[in-house]
Formats: C-alpha cells, structure tokens, sequence
C-alpha cells in the first residue's frame, strides 16, 4: 500500500515492554534546572501535553489492532501502547506536585485533554469509510508525532548540560526513562503506519498538522507557565530564549529542530535511521525508576 | 492605483487583526481554546509516589521487624489499608499499615522473615534500617472494615497487622468483637501484650498458640471459638496463611460476609477455575487454575489490548457487567474497582464474571 521505501536498520529492532516504574516527588524543586526558569518550563510543557497526549495514543492504537495483519508488528503494539500508558501516568503524577508548589496547570491541562479527548477524539461518524479515513488520520498524526518523540528522547539521553547544570535527578530520570523508551520504541508507530496505510500524501498532511499543533501548544505551555510562576515577576518565553537555550545544550538545537523536518518527509526516512536503541537500552539498564522493573 | 489600495487594506486589516489578538491574548493568555468540563489529567490518583524515611526500626516479636517511616504529607488511612513499598532491589511488596490512623505524617509496617518466600521480607529484615529512605505508593484499603453488629476477626501470626488499628478502633468505639489470634509460639507472635490488654474486659481474645494448644482448628472447625453463635450480621475478618483463611472460609456460616486478606503475590495466575461470559460477542469461556482471564479472552478475541501482563500499565482494563471481582492489581482506583478489572492479574471470587467485550 505504500508509495515510498523506507530504508529500515533492522539491527535497531528490539523486543518492546513496560516498565513499572514510579517517582517521588517529594523533593523536586519548582525549578528543577537551578537557576532557569525557562529552561525547566519549556521541558515542563511535556508533563501538559503527555498524560492526555498518550492517553490518546492508547485510545486510538486499541482501534487500529483489528486492522493489523502482522503478528511481529502487533506484538509491537501491544508493547507500545503499554510503555505509552506509563509514560502518561508518570507524567501525570508530576501535575499535582507542580500545583503543591503553587504553580497549578489545570487552565491548561482541561484544554489539552478537550484537545486530545473531544478534537481529536472519536467524533460522531457513520461506520465505514469516514471513521476508517479518520482512524488512519490519527494513525499518521501519531506518528508524525513519535518522529519528535524520538527525537527529543534522543536528546535527553545525551543532553550533559543538564547534568553539568545540576537538574534534578529525578527529573532527569523520568525524562531519560521516557526518552529511553521513546527511542526504544520509535519505529512502531510509523510501521504501523505503513502497515495500515503509509501513503505519502497523508504523511505529510499529518506531519503538518502535527508539527503545526505540536508548535502551537508548546509555546503556549511555555508562556503559560513562565506568566503563572509564583517566584518570577513577569515571567516571559521568548524566541530568543529558545535560540540560546539550544546553543548552550540546555535544550534541543533550533538548526537539530529544523534539520529533523525534511527526513520525515524524506520517501526514504524509516525511525531506524535515528538515534541508537543500543544507548536507550543501555540508560534503561542503570535507570533508578526503571532498575528492578522487567 | 487599485493594486497599492488593496495591499494597504490588506496589510491594515492584518495589523488591526494582530493587535486585536495580541489584546486577546494578554487578557486571557489561554484563549480561544476550550476546555474539558471534568479535566482528568492531573487527578488520577494512581500510583502516587511517596518519599518516606525510617525514624524507628523495632523488632515486635521474633522473626518480625516493625518499620516507623515519616515523611511529608503522608495521605490518610482508615484501618486495614496496605501501602506498597519499593524496596532498594526495586522489588515492591504491600505491607499492612498497624500504626494509629490518628497519627498524620507516620506510617507503621511490621513484616516476618519468609527464609523460602520471594525474596522481598529478607530484603526488608537485611538491608532497610534506620535513617534510611524508602519509596512508597498508597495507601490503599481492600480490607476494609464495615459496619456490622458484632465483629469476629482470625488472625494468624503477622496476620494481625492489618488488624490490630481495627481492634483499637472498635475498642473505643464500645463494639462488639472478639478475636483469635493463633500463631506458631507466644514468641513469634507480635503485638500480642496490646491485643490481650484491648481484650482483657470483656474476654474478647483467645490467643492460640500451636506450641501450647495446638492447631486452632480441626475437621469440625474452631473448638476454640464457636463461629455459628455469632449474630447474623456478624462481620468475619481473616488474615494469616492460605490453610488459615479456607479453614475459616468452611466455618462461617453461609449467610455470613467475611473479608479475607491475603499476602498473595499479586501476579501469580492462582485459584479455582470460573466462567468467563463475554457479553457483546455472546460466548462463554472458562478460565482454569493455572492460567489468566486475559489468555482465555485472547484465545477467542484476538484484538483485545493488553501489555505488561503484571497488572501496572492498565491497558487491559474491562468493563465487568456482573460478578464478584478478584482484584488482584495495584493501580485501579477504588471507584474504577466497582465496575471494571485488570484482566491480566485479577480473577473472579465466585463462578463466574460477565465482561463487556
């Protein structure tokens, strides 16, 4: 069915499973990256976006499972949507730690979830082509999405200013768990993609409107937090912020950011490409939360 | 000139339209979208993570160690809950919360050294003491203690754990109870100088152990403590060995509730065989001793969802129609508990469960 050919690294393949993992965040300040505010709410937009983001990922990889014909891709799934049910309930735990510490999401959190529940939910639609056409539209959003997942899990991983900054190790942990598992799992949502679809056309169309929601909502979440922080007077993100953010390694390149844009829309581009499983299983082996869990 | 005209509208609309919203959004900087009516990011209530520190490592009878942990802002608890605590390995074991529910920002745990158990009350006994910071998740009650005319309660040995905060609050409460509390020698048996001294007025207690009086039971039930002349709505609690609980289970009379707790792992595809209707597809299935509601499902469904197999990622919640559920997960919350289950790990208490798959 697919009009392109992904050039897979099967090497990169690995058995996918959940890890049972858990944080305390007892004792994680408001400002995890010490002394940078922007940076520690710009990474904090995931713990907005992801509870209802991959509660979504769920909700919709449960309907496509009928449509899979390949036994090794859904047990791929399978493990997917596992580890992505956990990175939501990770996330989530941290929302109302930030409310303990006066800095309370909901305003925006109630607006993601209508965003992923009710925009992006199943809608009113006549059994047959309209809802399949939609099943398979989230499909390719979700991994247009997974393409920055990916990316940004890779990284965390290898992000050391962060470390050399002093972040919070727990923090750390849960991005770099996730991260970890992200790169883990990158190439599962765009096989199945390709599996039940993988037309061209509809890769980029998604990959639009998800890097344009994607955009949208980050900034949005960024300003929100920086305008809501109880310490800062005044608190403003900007574009500027971002650029020298990127440059001193305290977050993802403005050139990395814009450079991972035409290898999704490369015909060739298959997840296997990016990052490394080898490093991802490797934090996952030393990880605090992930050590001990299977 | 048409063409300069129609440029200079344009771009003077564009400004009005940006100043327009830049207005907009400072007003509201969330605007234009809206929002869930009932959000539920942020309130799950799953699985919250607690740091805690042991202040007080005590040794309550032999073989037992009692755990004092503090921290901050520790939930509330009513008698019978259990906490989970992630021990250094990363193993996680529930343990019976035995202290003063009264008592904010302190929980007490006591566990016994199992030489052949899994692993998880020698890592308690050989590596957690004093100072030392612990990860705990809860707490959970599924024991709970119900309002009942008179009370019976069976404990055996560390059994008494989940027990004793519900002693001391029906105590003073001026309830009818009475308990038996059996165990392998006085020595073993903790908390016993505190059961005997809330039992001591009105002869509540009878204390068995096996190496003075013997097993508690034999083939026609408790010699020790007639279960038929309880009350009708007598209230029955168990907690203590498998042996111990079913014995229980044979004693009390038919028409009575009684609440056991178990100390079962809780992912191990244990009990008796049930039935397992699937409503929507309109078949019936039976799930045997030595396997899971979930591979039974899956043998006739093969597009139900399901990951991590051991009752912590969710994915496999079902919607239960009818049936007494065997919960046997740590993550659904209590009002999830009503009317759904984790089909991988949890089972059926009586014959027979009704899914809507």
């Amino acid at each position: 069915m697919s009009n392109t050919q992904p050039d897979v690294v099967a090497s990169e393949h690995t058995p996918l499973k959940p890890r049972d993992v858990s944080f305390s965040w007892d004792r994680t300040p408001l400002h995890w990256v010490p002394g940078d505010p922007f940076t520690t709410h710009t990474i904090n937009v995931l713990h907005l976006l992801l509870p209802a983001g991959e509660r979504w990922f769920v909700h919709v990889y449960k309907q496509v499972l009928p449509l899979i014909t390949d036994e090794r891709l859904r047990e791929d799934v399978m493990g997917f949507i596992g580890q992505e049910a956990m990175h939501s309930q990770a996330h989530d735990d941290v929302l109302p730690h930030l409310k303990a510490l006066g800095l309370d999401p909901t305003p925006y959190t109630a607006q993601v979830d209508w965003f992923f529940e009710k925009l992006l939910g199943d809608r009113t639609l006549p059994p047959g082509r309209a809802r399949k056409w939609w099943l398979l539209e989230r499909v390719a959003i979700i991994a247009a999405i997974e393409h920055y997942t990916a990316f940004l899990g890779d990284w965390v991983l290898n992000a050391d200013a962060l470390d050399r900054r002093g972040a919070d190790p727990t923090m750390l942990d849960l991005l770099r768990w996730h991260g970890a598992e992200e790169v883990e799992h990158r190439s599962v949502a765009f096989d199945l993609f390709l599996h039940v679809d993988g037309s061209y056309r509809r890769r980029v169309r998604t990959w639009a409107t998800a890097f344009t929601a994607l955009v949208f909502l980050w900034q949005r979440g960024t300003r929100f937090f920086m305008e809501n922080d109880p310490t800062l007077d005044g608190g403003k993100a900007s574009f500027t912020a971002l650029r020298h953010r990127g440059r001193i390694g305290m977050l993802p390149s403005t050139g990395a950011m814009v450079r991972s844009i035409p290898r999704y829309l490369s015909p060739a581009y298959h997840p296997s490409q990016e990052a490394s499983t080898a490093q991802a299983v490797a934090y996952l082996a030393s990880s605090p939360a992930a050590k001990g869990s299977h | 000139m048409p063409r300069i005209r129609t440029v200079a509208l344009i771009a003077a609309t564009a400004l009005l339209a940006r100043r327009a919203l830049r207005g907009r959004i400072s007003g509201s900087p969330l605007w234009p979208m809206p929002a869930l009516d009932e959000p539920v990011s942020g309130r799950s209530g799953r699985r919250r993570s607690l740091a805690a520190t042991i202040t007080e490592r005590t040794s309550p009878a032999d073989g037992v160690v009692q755990l004092r942990l503090e921290g901050d802002d520790l939930p509330a608890w009513t008698p019978g809950a259990h906490i989970d605590v992630v021990l250094p390995s990363g193993l996680i074991r529930q343990y019976s919360l035995c202290g003063d529910p009264a008592e904010r920002g302190a929980y007490t745990i006591a566990t016994r050294r199992i030489e052949d158990g899994r692993g998880g009350s020698r890592e308690v006994h050989d590596a957690l003491n004093e100072a030392d910071e612990v990860e705990i998740r809860g707490p959970r009650n599924r024991f709970p203690l119900v309002v009942a005319d008179a009370y019976v309660f069976v404990a055996g040995g560390i059994g008494i754990t989940p027990i004793l905060p519900m002693l001391r609050q029906l105590d003073a409460a001026g309830a009818d109870w009475r308990l038996l509390y059996c165990g392998r020698s006085r020595a073993t048996m903790p908390f016993l100088d505190e059961v005997e001294k809330l039992g001591a007025a009105g002869d509540r207690v009878t204390v068995v152990p096996e190496d003075e009086r013997g097993f508690p039971e034999d083939e026609r039930g408790f010699p020790e403590l007639d279960f038929t002349a309880a009350p009708d709505s007598t209230a029955f609690y168990c907690c203590g060995p498998e042996g111990l609980m079913t014995a229980v289970a044979e004693a009390v009379p038919p028409t009575a509730t009684l609440h056991l707790e178990r100390f079962a792992p809780r992912a191990a595809p244990s009990g008796g065989a049930f039935e397992v209707e699937l409503h929507r597809s309109g078949r019936t299935i039976t799930v045997g001793p030595g396997t899971t509601v979930l591979a039974a499902v899956r043998a006739e469904l093969r597009d139900v969802s399901y990951s991590c197999e051991q009752g912590f990622c969710g994915t496999c919640q079902q919607r239960v129609l009818a049936g007494d559920i065997d919960h046997r997960d740590e993550l659904l919350t209590d009002s999830e508990r009503d009317d759904s289950m984790l089909i991988c790990v949890s089972r059926c208490n009586g014959e027979r469960l009704v899914l809507d798959l």
